[in-house]
């Protein structure tokens, strides 16, 4: 490994370990994060994720393994790492009665940047003299955010960060989280919201049973767990002739005709061919419909495979799972 | 000292002036029941009291009632609120030193206790008058290492019970009883036999009499200030080790 590439590494997590009692919650996990990416754990829950987390923060001491953070060892040097670390927990609140301006002076440290403008920049700076308990969740995550961000931290730990909010409130966050992004900010989000993860992350890393299934974009998770898409429409009795032309399409696997409805398994790109060989009969149909495979989709078959390890099924054969 | 000390210290006071149970247990309890208590037995001497005018025996006894409020009932509700919500964690996570956190309890626990103390002794004062201190270095060390030990009780009990509600039930529980047989109820000579050996059993017990005896000039009771000053090393170890600090 180079030094240039070393430096640009900022969690390294080789063999960790973590049991509570007889129950082994992190077991053999291996994890990398690289500066500037958005990385997100994702699985369902006891997967392992926040333990994880807690452990790469020096919150929860390992079992064994090897972790690096941002050159320090969590286990050894928790307060040297969380000063250069800015964290949103899962579970966790601020005093009730704590004020926003309040809770900014308190996490502030010397190397802080402007309170008032991150204040600002996330929306909350009407609320400077508002009590932590009269926050909305949608206010209380921003301001979480704040928090995170105030001390110029090299990595950003996010956990559950949008876990109850109502839809306005998580595209508030997902629009914060998504200008740390384009700022080149590193990011380790843990979450079970898969269109989150889908929607914010570089790379995604999934988990069960405390070890990594699987790890990519997002883009190659779904290509490589979540199966093709499917195309439906109908179509007159006298136009069945089309069913020949879609299946030499590029890409298609499959083409059915039911009861006078249509239905086409493909990869993603051929969606694209099928929509352009109905433009070119001049049949686009009223009520065409197209599933698209998502990452929800690729993490329950991941799961479901790690459950029942057999091989990998054909693309043209797997189960979809309708995007939600 | 460490600024991050300072800027918890800071916060910490602010919350606890906001806080109706510290306003009311620390603040309006001692003061209220001493004048109702300091009233009921007159201002003349009487044997029962020590020899002592009943008003001003209290007046010197109710003091113990703050640091008791403050270790038994404040600090306990405080900790096990800020464990339950995660709020230490937060504070953790952010990268608080551990010792920093039971630095401002401490801090915060002995304000409270002079600042409330204070206050007694000012509404005292045009009602019943404040009886002269004959042992200020006693009763000074009685009331310190008295203030640590409960306050060490305190963040022991916060530390250990699940939750605020279960911290405000065992510390009410607690409270009671070490305020009715310790500090603010009937004097130990009208007590039966069997309350006041339980009286005297009890840490406020110790803490109130090494304090009333030295200002009263009624007593040195050395032996009842090295229980307290123990009964302040023993809790204030066990609540560092129970803290991790």
């Amino acid at each position: 490994m180079t030094s240039s590439s070393a430096s640009q590494e900022i969690v390294t997590v080789r063999g960790l370990r973590k049991s509570y009692g007889e129950r082994v919650v992190v077991d053999d996990l291996d994890l990398d994060v690289h500066a500037g990416e958005v990385v997100g754990l994702i699985g369902a829950n006891g997967a392992g994720k926040t333990t994880t987390v807690e452990c790469i923060q020096g919150l929860r001491r390992p079992d064994s393994g090897r972790l690096r953070v941002l050159g320090c060892d969590p286990a050894r040097e928790p307060e040297r790492l969380r000063s250069l670390v800015g964290s949103q927990l899962q579970d966790s609140a601020l005093p009730d009665r704590l004020r926003v301006g309040e809770a900014v002076e308190l996490f502030a440290t010397s190397r802080a940047r402007d309170g008032a403008e991150l204040l600002e920049r996330f929306g909350l700076v009407a609320r400077h003299k508002s009590a932590f308990a009269s926050l909305s969740g949608g206010e209380r995550q921003r301001l979480f955010l704040v928090l995170a961000l105030l001390n110029r931290p090299r990595l950003v730990i996010l956990d559950e960060l949008t876990q109850g909010l109502d839809p306005a409130a998580r595209r508030d966050v997902w629009t914060a989280v998504a200008q740390l992004r384009d700022e080149g900010t590193t990011v380790l989000l843990v979450t079970h919201e898969l269109d989150e993860a889908e929607a914010l992350c570089s790379r995604v890393i999934a988990m069960r049973s405390g070890r990594v299934l699987d790890q990519g974009t997002p883009t190659e998770l779904v290509a490589r767990h979540a199966g093709g898409a499917r195309i439906r429409f109908s179509v007159a009795p006298s136009d069945e002739l089309i069913l020949a032309a879609l299946r030499r399409l590029p890409g298609v696997a499959d083409v059915a005709l039911r009861a006078g409805q249509v239905t086409v398994r493909c990869d993603r790109q051929a969606i694209a061919h099928v929509g352009a060989e109905l433009v070119r009969r001049g049949e686009v149909p009223t009520d065409l419909d197209v599933e698209v495979p998502d990452l929800e989709a690729a993490l329950l078959h991941l799961l479901d495979s790690a459950n029942t390890p057999t091989p990998a099924i054909p693309v043209t054969d797997r189960e979809l799972v309708t995007m939600s | 000292m460490n600024s991050t000390a300072m800027r918890l210290i800071r916060a910490e006071f602010r919350l606890t002036l906001r806080d109706p149970l510290v306003l009311t247990f620390v603040l309006v309890f001692p003061i209220v029941t001493m004048l109702i208590i300091g009233g009921a037995f007159g201002t003349e001497p009487d044997p029962a009291f020590e020899g002592q005018n009943p008003s001003q025996w209290y007046v010197a006894s109710y003091f113990t009632v703050v640091v008791a409020a403050t270790g038994l009932i404040m600090l306990p509700v405080h900790l096990a609120s800020y464990r339950e919500r995660g709020v230490l964690r937060r504070f953790a996570a952010a990268g608080f030193p551990r010792w920093s956190f039971a630095l401002a309890e401490l801090t915060l626990g002995l304000a409270t206790i002079a600042v409330a103390g204070v206050v007694l002794l000012a509404v005292a004062a045009p009602v019943y008058g404040i009886p002269a201190v004959h042992d200020v270095g006693r009763v000074g060390l009685g009331l310190l290492f008295g203030s640590i030990g409960f306050i060490s009780i305190g963040v022991l009990l916060g530390t250990l019970l699940p939750s605020a509600r279960a911290a405000q039930a065992v510390g009410l529980m607690l409270f009671f009883p070490s305020f009715l047989l310790g500090a603010g109820g009937p004097p130990p000579s009208v007590m039966g036999s069997v309350l006041r050996h339980v009286g005297d059993a009890l840490p406020l017990t110790w803490v109130t009499t090494a304090i009333r005896q030295p200002w009263l000039g009624i007593g040195t009771p050395t032996g009842t200030l090295v229980e307290v000053i123990a009964l302040a090393v023993v809790a204030t170890a066990v609540a560092a080790r129970r803290a991790a600090l």
